[in-house]
């Protein structure tokens, strides 16, 4: 009796859960973002057509130009945090609660093969690197507004500073996030 | 063909599409960012194919594949990850944040609540299995579209998908949403 009472419940449970994840609000972008998407996509997509004969026709002595006008462009502005504390801003985490940050970085000039370092304090973990205080990728920016989302959870209740560090051959800048867990 | 004989035969093949491949955008990546991203790359790499997308006699599942492939082959290379440049008003977070629906008033509150709870049990998955989960739970996909999609056998997929659920039950019961 206890058994067909446990898998009644556990039934039910399933459909609730059922109902719940249908219920679960779906994604939708607006007319005017698929236009855009549309018309970026055949822009680009001739662009890159174009791009490919061109570097086929004259091979790699014009990226090494191109490069190094970028890298004479290269500028860099802090990323746009909320500001806490004057001197270096800061977030509040609960404890086991994924928390999506989103970094900002303004770059005046699209720049490849930039190097980005984030270091975590202990006791804060980046999404798909489980104990692993320090993780380094190679990105590149665009020009303009640059939104780099880290996916961040805190597994202690100390808290400490995040250091994202973004360097492009011998220049570099490190930002600062301070964060407190609630 | 003209350029613009390309454009208007590409928009005609891929615009149908469009809601189902920017919710998968979402489901692989869950962030707008990204999704968005994925989505925009995904366009132009179709429209790069354009030759061989006429011949296709059901683009959707094409398309959705190559999607899918971006977003795989993007995870694997995160050694070289991009970053999106984006206008301030497009940085609403995850997970239900920027989603529809989740802030209407006329929602029943406690129905809310049950969601805000559902999606940080969903956050807790591996990605596989909350890929798995929402895909046929939420968006409605049969087991061979996610075989189909993933490459995945659909016994892996049907065991994946129960384990998820059983998952999401134990935090869901945990947290107090169902007793």
């Amino acid at each position: 009796m206890q058994t067909e009472n446990s898998k009644a419940d556990l039934d039910k449970q399933d459909q609730e859960i059922l109902a719940l994840l249908k219920d679960y609000p779906k994604p939708q972008a607006s007319a005017a973002y698929f236009d855009q998407a549309l018309v970026r996509a055949t822009h680009e997509g001739s662009r890159r057509q174009r791009n490919h004969w061109l570097m086929t026709g004259f091979g790699s002595a014009i990226a090494a130009g191109l490069a190094l006008w970028l890298i004479g462009g290269f500028f860099l502005t802090p990323p746009d945090l909320p500001l806490v504390d004057p001197s270096i801003p800061g977030i509040t985490m609960t404890l086991e609660e994924p928390r999506t940050i989103n970094l900002v970085f303004a770059s005046a000039e699209a720049l490849d093969a930039a190097t980005l370092t984030v270091r975590l304090p202990p006791g804060i973990e980046m999404s798909g690197f489980p104990g692993q205080r320090e993780v380094t990728w190679e990105t590149s920016l665009k020009t303009g507004k640059n939104l780099l989302p880290l996916k961040l959870i805190a597994t202690s209740p100390v808290g400490g500073e995040i250091f994202a560090t973004l360097k492009h051959d011998d220049r570099g800048r490190t930002f600062r996030l301070r964060v407190d867990i609630s | 063909m003209s350029s613009v004989h390309h454009q208007q035969t590409f928009e005609k093949l891929v615009r149908p599409h469009f809601d189902r491949l920017y919710r998968l955008a979402w489901r692989l990546t869950g962030q707008k960012a990204e999704a968005e991203d994925l989505f925009q790359e995904l366009l132009i790499k179709a429209y790069g194919k354009l030759d061989q997308l006429v011949k296709i006699d059901a683009p959707g599942p094409w398309l959705s594949r190559v999607m899918y492939n971006l977003f795989i082959d993007e995870r694997r290379r995160f050694a070289r990850r991009r970053m999106q440049t984006v206008e301030e008003s497009e940085m609403s977070g995850d997970g239900l944040a920027g989603l529809p629906g989740i802030e209407n008033p006329a929602r029943d509150y406690e129905r809310q609540e049950q969601l805000v709870k559902l999606d940080a049990a969903l956050s807790k998955l591996s990605d596989e299995h909350r890929l798995i989960v929402l895909l046929h739970d939420n968006e409605g996909y049969k087991l061979t579209e996610i075989q189909e999609l993933t490459g995945v056998p659909v016994g892996t997929i049907k065991s994946r998908l129960h384990r998820a659920r059983a998952r999401l039950r134990e935090m869901l019961v945990a947290s107090g949403t169902f007793s």
